[in-house]
């Protein structure tokens, strides 16, 4: 028979918890006492067994359906392009291509801002193009080509938001630069849809209202700008310069 | 940096409605949340839903989240509340079948290695939820009894005396079982 007071001990013991007094105090029982002993082993035992179990793995897709479901406040400054393409109204041809733009990247939350050197690896996404509607909507547009590179850019605009379609043939690196803090323009982020992705090398950077994008191969990414003063009523200039192995290729202005 | 301040900055990140802080969190939470709510509620279906709500549940106030507490505790707190809950809408009442009750396979049946889990999980369904909340919170999340008072609000001299009491009662059963 093991009395309480041993009990706790002996439990204590097993936890890690016992206090150096209380760990001469059940030395001295367990060397008086067989019951003890023999109590001490099988709670050892137990305890080993529990301690051992396997953790259990959760359902794969388990984190995938708590963040999908989880929203997140919005701070001040802060927005979502959802949130802006909700209230974005292009004309008939355009409301498949922006409802694809939209499925596509509502997952980014964005906060604009047009410091230097500001980061944008976290806000490139991929989308599926919908060849059907391209060219839908636009209100402006610039094409070239050239030996090496070939493109069109488009701009369709919206009372919240201005989206700069970029479609690209290179088989040298290109660079572009999209100039829009003039125009009292915001970036937004990017939507990359990757038609042929054998691009060697792509980044994209922004610093004091110009973006800069390099890439090659055939491409395709959508470039969205946030019309902070929609109602001032104005048009938009977005100043577009398009460079291949060091020469310019084409330099035009957008408006809408 | 430890858990605690690493916790810390994410949910300040998350606060500022950073998805990549949230997706850290829910990596580094959803696993040990889910294994307590499973031997809580027994049912691996059950402890996801229980976990999907603990998350959805702590994100919903995080507002009302105090720092000077340990997120761990915090979430920990939910977790087990939220197993609780259910238990008590009775979604997991299932009843055992009668050949697996205590003590009625003799002690020198021997048991499977690949039952064993299985054993040691009907045995934990065999306590009562206070008793199998703080053996889940010892045992599988390996909670000293300062946090496992934390996490369940009840001193610590309550916390040793429902484990001692645990897994004595365990014991026992799994000895009758031919598992112990």
């Amino acid at each position: 028979m093991v009395d309480e007071r041993t009990l706790d001990l002996i439990n204590a013991d097993i936890d890690g918890e016992l206090k150096p007094e209380e760990s001469q105090e059940l030395d001295a029982i367990l060397e008086a006492s067989a019951d003890a002993r023999a109590m001490r082993s099988e709670l050892l035992r137990l305890s080993n067994l529990l301690d051992n179990q396997p953790a259990v793995n959760p359902p794969a897709d388990l984190a995938q359906h708590i963040l999908q479901q989880i929203k997140l406040p919005e701070t001040a400054g802060s927005f979502s392009l959802s949130g802006l393409f909700s209230s974005f109204q292009p004309a008939t041809a355009g409301l498949a291509f922006a409802a694809g733009l939209l499925a596509t990247v509502s997952f980014y939350e964005l906060t604009p801002d047009n410091s230097p050197g500001f980061d944008t690896a976290g806000m490139v996404g991929t989308m599926v193009a919908n060849p059907e509607n391209r060219g839908a909507d636009v209100a402006d547009s610039l094409s070239f080509s050239e030996p090496g590179v070939a493109g069109t850019v488009s701009l369709q605009t919206g009372k919240d938001v201005f989206a700069l379609e970029f479609n690209l043939e290179s088989t040298e690196t290109v660079e572009i630069e999209v100039a829009f803090a003039e125009a009292g323009l915001g970036f937004g982020g990017i939507a990359h849809a990757v038609i042929d992705n054998e691009a060697a090398d792509e980044s994209y950077e922004i610093s004091g209202g110009t973006l800069r994008v390099v890439n090659q191969g055939r491409q395709s990414f959508t470039v969205f700008l946030l019309n902070a003063s929609r109602n001032d009523g104005g048009s938009r200039e977005i100043n577009i310069e398009v460079s291949s192995a060091g020469a310019r290729v084409t330099a035009g202005v957008l408006r809408g | 940096m430890n858990s605690n301040n690493r916790d810390q900055a994410l949910i300040e990140r998350c606060q500022r409605g950073d998805r990549k802080a949230l997706e850290e969190l829910v990596g580094h939470y959803q696993k040990p949340v889910f294994n307590a709510a499973y031997r809580i509620l027994g049912n691996p279906d059950d402890a996801a839903d229980a976990t999907q709500v603990v998350f959805m549940k702590a994100f919903e106030h995080l507002g009302q989240y105090d720092p000077k507490y340990k997120f761990f505790s915090w979430i920990y707190r939910i977790a087990v509340n939220e197993a609780i809950n259910q238990l008590k809408r009775g979604r997991n009442q299932q009843p055992l079948d009668d050949t697996e009750v205590a003590g009625t396979r003799g002690p020198d049946a021997s048991v499977e290695a690949g039952d064993l889990s299985r054993e040691i999980q009907e045995g934990l369904m065999q306590l009562t939820e206070d008793y199998r909340t703080v053996v889940v919170l010892r045992h599988f999340s390996e909670c000293s009894y300062r946090q496992i008072s934390d996490i369940l609000q009840i001193p610590e001299k309550t916390v040793k005396s429902r484990l001692y009491s645990a897994r004595q009662i365990m014991k026992d059963t799994l000895q009758a079982r031919g598992v112990h």
